[in-house]
C-alpha cells in the first residue's frame, strides 16, 4: 500500500526532517510511527498524503508513484485517504456535524445518506450528543475526536492519523485505537503516529521508530517493516 | 481506491453538488446582504446605462424610418420664366427613375407666400420676385443608391438648378445612428469589462475569506471545480439580481424622461415616441447580467484559487 524508497525531506530553512527513509506498509496492515518530538512523524504522514513533496527519493501509494501523479489526479487520490491532524483543523464557523460532513460533501453524497453517516461516525467517537455544538465549545479531546470522526466518515481505504489520541485519557485512547482496529479488520490500511508507547505496544502491531529523521527498527512483525 | 458503496451515482452526485453549492451560496448571500446588494446595484446601474442609450438610438431609428417613407428631391431654379420652367419639367419627366413631378413657378410661389403673410405691404416694396421656381421630383426607387444616382442625373440635366434632397438628412440621421451604435458598443463593452472585474475582485475576496475551509477541503480531496462552484453560483445570483434591477431602472428612467424627450422632439417637428422597454430587452439584460456575473466569478476564482495552490 505504502512504499517509501530512500526518501529525504529537507525544508526551505535547511532542516532535514527525514533522512533516507525507506519503509513499507502492506495493504490491510495497521502500523504505528513513533519517535520523539521533531523526529519527523508529521512530515512522514504529510508526504504520504502528498501534502509535501520529498526532496529526494520515491513514494508509492497503492502502486502509484506520487512524483508522477498528475496534478489533476491529486484530489481523487486524496479522497481515498482519511487524515487526522495533530491540531484537528476543524472549521470554527460551523457546527460539529457540518465539520464531519465535509468529506461526504466533496464526494457528493445525498443529504439523507450523509446525515446518517455523520451520525454513525460521531457515535463511534462518542460525540453524538455534541452533533450541533460549535467546535469552539468542545474540549481539546472532544475536538480531536471530531477530527477522527471526519477522517473516517467516508470509510477511506487508507487512514493517516497524526497523534489521534494525544489529548485523550487512557480509557478513551484505548477506545479510539480499538475503533481503528475495527476499521482495519474490514480492510482499512492505517498508519498512526503516536507517543503513547505503552498503549500501542500492547496492541502488537508493527512500529516504525523515527529518530532525528532516521528510521530505526524496533519491532518487525511481517505486515510492516523498514525495507 | 475503493469508492464507498453508498455513494450516489456520478451524475446524481454532480447534480447534488450543484444544488448544494447553489443553496449554500444563496444562503451565504442572504446572510450577508449588504455587500450583495451593493454588487447587484453596481451591476444594475452599469447595465442600465447602455440599455437606456440604446433605447434612445432605437427610437431615433424608427423616427428616421417614419420620415423615410416618401423621399422628395426639390430643384430650385432662379430667374426662370414660366415657359422655361415648362421645358425644364419636361426634361426632368423624361429622366430615368422619376415617378412624377410637381412644378411651382416663382409667381405661384410668391402668391402662396403672400397668402401666408398677415401683412403683405412689405412685399410690395420689392421690385423683383426673390423666390425661385421649384420642381418637386418624386423618385421611383427609394434606396439611397438610387436616390444618389437620380440626384446626379438631375444635376446634369439642369446644371443651373439647386438640387436639395430631403433624403439627405435621413441619410445623415442613419449615419449618426450607425456611429452612435458603434460608440455605444465600445462604451458598453468597456463598462461590461469593468463591472466584470469588480465582480471578479468580490469573488476573489470572498474565496479568501473561506481560506481555511478551502485548505481543509483541498486536503480532503476537493477539486478547484468543487471549491469555486459556490462562487460561480454567487456570480449567477448577483447577475440575476443585477439584470432585474437594471430593467427596473431602465423602466423608471424611460418614464421619468419620456415627457421632456418627446416634447423636445416635437419642438423639432419630429414624431418621436419614447417607447417603454419591452420584455425582450429585460431578458437580454438578465442574460447579460448572468454572463457577466458568471465570468467575473470565474476570473476571481481562478485568481484566488491559484494564489494558494496546493503543493
Ligand atoms: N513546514 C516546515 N518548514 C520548516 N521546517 C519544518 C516544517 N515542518 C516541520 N519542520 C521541521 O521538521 C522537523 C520534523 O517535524 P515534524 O512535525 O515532522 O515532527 P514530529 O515528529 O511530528 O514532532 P511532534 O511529535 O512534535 O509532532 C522539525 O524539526 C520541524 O521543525
Ligand atoms: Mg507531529
Amino acid at each position: 500500500m505504502i512504499r517509501l524508497q530512500r526518501v529525504t525531506k529537507r525544508f526551505a530553512g535547511g532542516t532535514e526532517a527525514l533522512h533516507n527513509v525507506s519503509l513499507r506498509v502492506d495493504a490491510g496492515a495497521l502500523a504505528f510511527v513513533t519517535g520523539p518530538s521533531g523526529a519527523g512523524k508529521s512530515t512522514l504522514l504529510r508526504l504520504i498524503a502528498r501534502l509535501e513533496r520529498p526532496t529526494r527519493g520515491r513514494i508509492l501509494v497503492n502502486g502509484q508513484d506520487l512524483e508522477t501523479l498528475p496534478r489533476r489526479d491529486v484530489p481523487g487520490f486524496r479522497r481515498g485517504i482519511g487524515l487526522v491532524f495533530q491540531d484537528h483543523r476543524l472549521l470554527l464557523d460551523r457546527p460539529v456535524h457540518a465539520n464531519v460532513a465535509l468529506p461526504l460533501e466533496i464526494l457528493g453524497f445525498r443529504r439523507t445518506e450523509a446525515r446518517k453517516r455523520v451520525r454513525a461516525s460521531l457515535d463511534k467517537v462518542g460525540l453524538l450528543q455534541k452533533e450541533n455544538a460549535s467546535p469552539q465549545t468542545l474540549s481539546a479531546g472532544e475536538q480531536q475526536r471530531v477530527g477522527i470522526a471526519r477522517a473516517i466518515v467516508h470509510r477511506p481505504a487508507l487512514l493517516l492519523a497524526d497523534e489521534p489520541t494525544g489529548n485523550l485519557d487512557p480509557a478513551l485512547s484505548r477506545e479510539i485505537m480499538e475503533l481503528f482496529l475495527d476499521f482495519n479488520r474490514v480492510g482499512m490500511t492505517a498508519l498512526i503516529a503516536s507517543h503513547d508507547l505503552e498503549l500501542i505496544a500492547a496492541l502488537g502491531r508493527p512500529m516504525l521508530h523515527l529518530e532525528n529523521g532516521r528510521l530505526e527498527a524496533r519491532q518487525q512483525p511481517p505486515a510492516g517493516k523498514p525495507a | 481506491m475503493k469508492e464507498p458503496a453508498e455513494r450516489a451515482g456520478c451524475l446524481e452526485a454532480w447534480l447534488h453538488n450543484h444544488a448544494d453549492a447553489a443553496r449554500r451560496s444563496l444562503g451565504r448571500r442572504l446572510h450577508a446582504p449588504g455587500q450583495t446588494l451593493i454588487l447587484i446595484a453596481v451591476l444594475g446601474f452599469i447595465l442600465a446605462l447602455p440599455a437606456y442609450l440604446w433605447l434612445l438610438l432605437e427610437n431615433a431609428r424608427e423616427l428616421s424610418a417614419a420620415v423615410d417613407h416618401e423621399p422628395r428631391i426639390a430643384l430650385y431654379l432662379d430667374n426662370t420664366p414660366e415657359t422655361e420652367l415648362q421645358a425644364a419639367v419636361e426634361r426632368v419627366d423624361e429622366l430615368q427613375g422619376v415617378a412624377g413631378t410637381t412644378a411651382q413657378s416663382a409667381d405661384q410661389a410668391l402668391a402662396r407666400y403672400r397668402a401666408g403673410l398677415p401683412d403683405t405691404a412689405l412685399l410690395d416694396w420689392l421690385d423683383d420676385n426673390p423666390l425661385p421656381a421649384v420642381i418637386e421630383v418624386l423618385p421611383l426607387e427609394r434606396t439611397p443608391e438610387a436616390l444618389r444616382n437620380l440626384e446626379s442625373r438631375l444635376r446634369q440635366a439642369l446644371p443651373e438648378a439647386t438640387v436639395v434632397s430631403d433624403h439627405e438628412w435621413v441619410r445623415r440621421l442613419q449615419a449618426l445612428h450607425r456611429a452612435g451604435t458603434r460608440v455605444l458598443l465600445v462604451v458598453g463593452g468597456l463598462l461590461a469589462l469593468g463591472v466584470m472585474l469588480i465582480l471578479a475582485v468580490a469573488a476573489a475576496s470572498e474565496l479568501r475569506e473561506r481560506n481555511e475551509e478551502i485548505a481543509i477541503s483541498r486536503i480532503t480531496g476537493a477539486t478547484d471545480r468543487f471549491l469555486r462552484r459556490p462562487s460561480l453560483y454567487t456570480g449567477l445570483w448577483i447577475g440575476l439580481g443585477g439584470g432585474l434591477f437594471s430593467f427596473g431602472l431602465l423602466w423608471a428612467g424611460v418614464h421619468f424622461t419620456r415627457a421632456p424627450v418627446e416634447s423636445a422632439a416635437a419642438a423639432f417637428d419630429l414624431p418621436l415616441r419614447f417607447a417603454t422597454p419591452e420584455t425582450q430587452l429585460g431578458l437580454i439584460l438578465i442574460a447579460a447580467g448572468l454572463v457577466l456575473g458568471w465570468v467575473g466569478a470565474r476570473i476571481g476564482a481562478a485568481v484566488a484559487l491559484h494564489a494558494d495552490s496546493h503543493p
